[in-house]
């Protein structure tokens, strides 16, 4: 992206940024979070699942400040290796958030006053693509991706920009609620295949 | 250095990475110091509620506990990020 903000404008505020931090990179390491690189305009991020025994790389997360803070930052996933954006057959993760649906009420079934009426949970990912070679955009205010996608041309950037909505630790938080905290363990798929039969003494 | 006077405690607040120290009453519940991290940061233009609250290890703190029902240590560094809000929706 071209950067039509005054460079140092944006080199300064993104200097800022990684100051910031730098600050607390401590605690956010122990949580998986592991800054890489930081040279303006570009962050890259790996996340890693602390909490498996051995420790997984999950994903990575490149944060380009190109223009910053006139325009938000561009938030991609991508291979923490070798810093290409996943396409969206290749995602290591969704970040699934569960989204209440409307209310379902069950004909018959006396609910004790005050209860409230059941809903319908249904799972929306925050990575949003169309294809499966697309590579997806992470769909929260904030995110360049986002402000420009035309179905958002009535959320404006200007409305969330002065709450911090594109600063590092936010996007990352991000990464960390809907993609890290859900991982438990590691899924196992054990395969059993019959080759042969076993023997017993070889006869004479 | 944070301290810890009768029923107020200071705490650190890293509001989207940016920290203040916050003055919180010990009786009062969590929430009560969301506004005030907002509004020493600079903050505006999102509700308090539009904000969620984190200890060092990411785990989600309630909001209507009190604070000191939390026992923290004068100083203990709390995480206030904006909700992912808008989601899913293109």
């Amino acid at each position: 992206m071209e950067q039509y903000v005054d460079p140092d404008v944006s080199r300064r505020k993104f200097e800022r940024e990684v100051a910031d931090y730098r600050l607390h990179e401590r605690e956010y390491r122990r949580r998986g979070w592991l800054l890489l690189r930081a040279e303006f305009p570009e962050v890259m991020v790996v996340f890693v699942a602390a909490n498996l025994k051995p420790p997984a790389i999950v994903t990575g997360a490149l944060l380009d400040y190109t223009n910053y803070d006139a325009a938000p930052p561009s938030f991609l996933l991508v291979n923490p290796l070798t810093e290409e954006p996943y396409k969206a057959s290749d995602l290591p993760t969704w970040l699934k958030r569960q989204v209440p649906g409307p209310a379902f009420p069950i004909e018959g079934l006396a609910l004790p006053p005050g209860a409230a009426i059941p809903r319908i949970v249904s799972e929306q990912p925050l990575m949003q693509w169309y294809d499966a070679d697309d590579v997806p955009f992470l769909c929260v205010a904030g995110v360049r991706e986002y402000h420009e996608h035309p179905a958002h041309s009535g959320d404006h950037w200007e409305q969330h920009r002065r709450a911090g909505a594109g600063r590092i630790a936010r996007l990352l938080e991000v990464v960390d609620t809907y993609g890290l905290r859900p991982i438990t363990d590691y899924n196992l798929q054990l395969k059993i295949e019959v080759v042969g039969f076993a023997q017993g003494q070889t006869p004479e | 250095m944070p301290q810890e006077h009768g029923n107020k405690i200071a705490l650190e607040v890293i509001v989207n990475g940016q920290s203040t120290s916050v003055e919180a009453n010990l009786n009062a519940p969590l929430h009560t110091i969301i506004p005030k991290a907002l509004e020493q940061t600079g903050n505006a233009g999102q509700p308090p509620e539009n904000w969620e609250l984190r200890d060092q290890n990411g785990v989600l703190l309630p909001l209507e506990t009190k604070i000191e029902d939390f026992h923290f240590a004068a100083g203990t560094k709390l995480f206030l990020n904006l909700k992912a809000g808008v989601g899913g929706s293109a």
